[in-house]
């Protein structure tokens, strides 16, 4: 069945199961199905947050109280119509988030977090302090949603009006998980340096994505307040943040479902703890059931990191048999073959606006790096030309990543320029110069590793893709899909990896996962690609191939730049070479120039004593000796 | 002008006591990149069980001395329970984890002292006036067992050799490792250091700031926004902020609302994020690719 229509299915079991719930449940039991659905629905804006963007709010309550103040006052003070109502309360939570957001969200690590929990004692602050929101009393009087000429104002009632919500909120939330965007977030959570390579705005999407989230929060506070009649500064406290918060780890961390499954889970715990705990400890409230949420909180993560979706999993695999044994459909691709299915593929990936062959299409001046004392880089200048395969070489520590890592955008020069295509982006994040057609792969393989060799190469069609976060949730993005699914089967295709396509990419041995990466930088349709050392860990055959292959890209246009440290296959393959050593370019002509240079052979031959000893007393230790103290280091650790 | 004075000193005092919940963060954070939420429960913690050691008739100096190594011991404990099995942490992992470490913290002290706020009393000493600014006896403990306690972790951390092998873990635990450091004692110690000066921080703050079950929270993210001045990993600038954010405090308190003295410590962070996200004076670190 079509994976789309087969992610439909459950949605509509979950509906039949929702909507049949207050027909035969107790009323007791329905009035806390509601809260489970309201907060849910708060969840499952928080599990995309923590997720996709791979960010926690930890004062997610705040959302959710700005979204039911607003409703109240709204409704009560001006006496608008839920319907117009509920849209404003919603847009408000994400104004915040927006505000908050911005600054915030550009910062690697923990500070969403710690400001989340800030804003979450903050709003509490400002509802308790404000007279026109009734202080600590609050807002009461808020009447019962009436739509269409019925009044929702029972349990079951609320239930079944929540129910179509929750279930198209979890589905658009899927759909988003599954869709460009979510497939970008999710190669940002692999590898934020690779996915931004590729044109991917981490800053934006993660930004959308919190907002997005927020809005969640903003319409669980919209029935919140309708269901409750009431909103007092409660509804902000860091209790209600926590308790989102386990629904989304109880559920499973990176499943969108698993918000709504931790939702009931929680719902549930919450109630056995409000029974048993006072009889365990005579005296105890109910707010001690926060004691609960705290232990069961860290007991998950130690122990069930997946949540419930990973016992869930679990229980599928074992109920049916490993269908495919990995490994059981390859073969190797034949020479022959390979060369027909790279012809075929550059027709679907090759652009037709590269700029004409020898126009300078990217201009280094004075590029420097500079670490404390140390220089890295110094003073490079080099114009690359359009249509030409240029070499950067030289001995290990001559400044040859750092030199790609500083034009990509990855590392920020000490000084210098570099100008690609007329635009300076030295400074600026990866994905400006990946927009302006510049992409790389890396000398320490960077794949996304929770995806399958396809899933990787898909995510460089982003810049050849434009669905936006609303088209993904609402599946208006098939037509685009198909192409992206065509486009990166054209590039998996051209390296030769038709048959481990759909394989996990961390199964693949190393080799193989360089050359994924080359395809990935192919997808993306270049028009300048850098390879950091292309070559490193693959056979001699499968050099010859990509050497083969690298000539018949750049016939399509392409400008290419490569690291490689094998000179033969680089001498074969450049029309021009560079040569880096201690962090100066002492050569730069054709291979025939380089290599009798008199400054080359005295960098790679030397004549340095030091340097002989260093390597001698290197080799001493051999790879075992480092391995053993490396596992005891890990294991020292826990 | 005395008004001024005196909510600067006010200030300072508050600020001190942040210092302390700041150091805590540094500690940790410079050896294990993780951000205890735990914290600020140290503090709240050590001042709940030392107004109840003094209820059951010990002398204050005593039940301080008792409280301090047991709230260490309690720090270090929850390490070895929580953080340590923890194969692959990610920051995500880390958060959730102390938060849920910290919840339950918290509630464990609701259920033993009971929602109200408690304080201790005073340490020995007379308030008096200089200068027309009133000076309780009791922020003078607080600046000189804070900055006691402050100067000892940072000589410890930057001039000592275990104290820098700590440090060292952070950025190279292989190479530490090789050179002898084990990176589980390098994580003890830290937790115990944490463990100190948050317990610090709650005895002698407990007799103007009070001790609740919900202080550890606010003041929490008070050491957190000083230590996010000194991009969480300097020692010396945490302390500055600590003490500055404590002044600023004193200072929107008094001249605007009490009500927004809790948006300040917020506001700042925001700020410094948005304008020194290293810290006011760190540098970006590399990345390695």
């Amino acid at each position: 069945m079509n994976p789309v229509l087969k992610r439909q299915l459950p949605f509509v079991a979950l509906l039949v199961v929702l909507a049949s719930f207050p027909l035969w449940a107790p009323h007791a039991a329905v009035d806390v199905g509601v809260y489970a659905l309201i907060y849910g629905l708060a969840a499952i804006g928080l599990s995309l947050l923590m997720g996709l963007a791979g960010q926690v709010s930890l004062g997610h309550a705040a959302f959710l109280a700005v979204g039911a103040y607003t409703q109240a006052v709204l409704v009560t003070k001006a006496n608008l119509p839920f319907l117009l109502a509920a849209p404003i309360s919603v847009v408000a939570a994400m104004i915040v988030a927006l505000l908050v957001g911005l600054p915030l969200l550009r910062l690697r690590g923990h500070f969403l977090a710690l400001a989340t929990l800030g804003l979450g004692i903050i709003v509490t602050v400002i509802v308790t302090e404000s007279e026109a929101l009734g202080a600590t009393s609050g807002i009461f009087g808020i009447p019962s949603i009436e739509l269409g000429g019925r009044t929702y104002d029972t349990a079951e009632e609320a239930f079944w009006l929540l129910t179509p919500v929750v279930v198209i909120g979890l589905w658009l939330a899927v759909n988003l998980v599954h869709s460009r965007t979510g497939r970008a977030l999710s190669a940002v959570n692999d590898s934020e340096v690779a996915a931004e390579c590729l044109g991917v705005d981490t800053f934006a999407l993660r930004l959308r994505v919190f907002v997005l989230s927020a809005g969640y929060a903003g319409l669980a506070g919209v029935f919140y307040a309708h269901y409750l009649s009431i909103v007092n500064p409660a509804a902000s406290h860091f209790e209600v943040s926590v308790r989102l918060l386990l629904m989304v780890v109880l559920g499973g961390l990176g499943t969108v479902w698993g918000a709504v499954t931790g939702a009931v889970g929680v719902t549930l715990l919450d109630e056995g703890l409000r029974t048993v705990i006072p009889q365990l400890i005579p005296g105890a409230k109910g707010e001690v059931s926060l004691i609960g949420f705290g232990v069961v909180l860290v007991l998950v993560i130690i122990l069930m990191p997946g949540g419930l979706a990973q016992l869930w999993q679990r229980l599928r695999r074992r109920m049916t048999p490993n269908p495919t044994m990995p490994g059981q459909h390859e073969h190797e691709v034949s020479r022959d073959e390979q060369r027909a299915l790279l012809d075929e593929s550059l027709q679907v990936l090759a652009r037709s606006d590269h700029e004409p062959p020898g126009t300078t299409i990217l201009q280094i001046r004075g590029l420097t790096k500079r670490y404390g004392g140390v220089t890295a880089l110094n003073d490079l200048n080099l114009d690359i030309h359009a249509g030409e395969i240029v070499a950067l070489i030289g001995p290990n520590g001559a400044g040859k990543t750092t030199a790609f890592n500083m034009i990509t955008g990855v590392l920020p020069p000490t000084e210098g320029s570099v100008v690609l295509h007329g635009k300076e982006v030295a400074g600026k994040r990866p994905h400006v110069a990946a927009a302006l057609g510049a992409t790389r792969t890396f000398q320490n393989l960077q794949t996304f590793k929770s995806t399958s060799v396809i899933g990787n190469v898909k995510v460089a069609r982003h810049l050849r893709s434009t669905a936006g976060l609303l088209r993904g949730m609402v599946l208006a993005d098939r037509a685009e899909e198909r192409h992206i699914d065509a486009a990166a089967q054209a590039a998996v295709d051209a390296m030769a990896l038709t048959p481990l396509a759909d394989h996990p990419i961390a199964d693949l041995a190393f080799g193989k996962q360089r050359q994924v990466e080359v395809a990935r930088a192919l997808a993306l349709e270049p028009s300048l690609l850098l390879l950091d050392e292309p070559m490193a860990g693959l056979s001699g055959p499968e050099r010859d191939s990509l050497s083969w292959l690298l000539r018949r890209v750049k016939d399509t246009g392409v400008t290419i730049v490569l690291v490689e440290h094998d000179v033969a296959a680089v001498m074969a393959l450049a029309d021009r070479v560079a040569v880096l050593d201690d962090g100066k370019l002492i050569a730069l002509g054709t291979p025939a120039e380089v290599q009798n240079d008199p400054a080359v052979i005295a960098a790679y031959l030397g004549t340095d004593d030091e340097a002989t000893k260093a390597v001698e007393a290197a080799a001493e230790r051999t790879e075992a000796e480092v391995a053993d103290e490396l596992t005891q280091v890990e294991e020292g650790a826990r | 002008m005395t008004d001024l004075l005196q909510l600067v000193f006010a200030g300072l005092a508050q600020g001190a006591v942040y210092v302390l919940v700041a150091l805590g963060f540094v500690a940790i954070f410079s050896v294990r990149e993780i951000v205890n939420l735990v914290q600020g429960e140290y503090a709240a913690l050590a001042g709940l069980a030392a107004v109840s050691a003094v209820a059951a008739g010990l002398p204050l100096l005593v039940a301080a001395v008792i409280v301090v190594p047991l709230v260490m011991g309690f720090a270090v404990l929850l390490e070895r329970l929580t953080i340590a099995p923890i194969k692959h942490m990610t920051p995500l992992t880390s958060i959730i984890l102390t938060l849920g470490v910290s919840t339950a913290v918290k509630a464990v002290m609701l259920l033993l002292w009971g929602p109200e706020a408690k304080s201790l009393p005073n340490f020995p000493g007379s308030d008096f006036f200089l200068g027309g600014v009133s000076i309780r006896s009791q922020e003078l403990w607080i600046l000189g067992i804070s900055a006691v306690v402050g100067y000892a972790v940072i000589w410890f951390y930057e001039h000592t050799v275990r104290g820098k092998s700590l440090r060292a873990c952070a950025e190279q635990p292989v190479a530490a490792r090789l050179v002898g450091i084990s990176p589980r004692t390098a994580t003890v110690v830290a937790f115990a250091i944490a463990g100190l000066v948050g317990a610090v921080a709650g005895v002698v703050g407990s007799p103007i700031y009070l001790s609740s079950w919900t202080s550890g929270l606010t003041l929490g993210l008070k050491g957190f926004v000083a230590a996010t001045l000194g991009g969480l990993t300097s020692l010396r600038v945490a302390m500055l902020g600590g003490l500055g954010l404590g002044i600023l405090e004193n200072l929107v308190a008094g001249y605007l609302s009490s009500g927004y003295r809790d948006a300040v410590a917020f506001v700042v962070l925001v700020l410094v994020l948005l304008f020194k996200p290293h810290g006011l004076a760190g540098k970006p670190t590399a990345v390695r690719v």
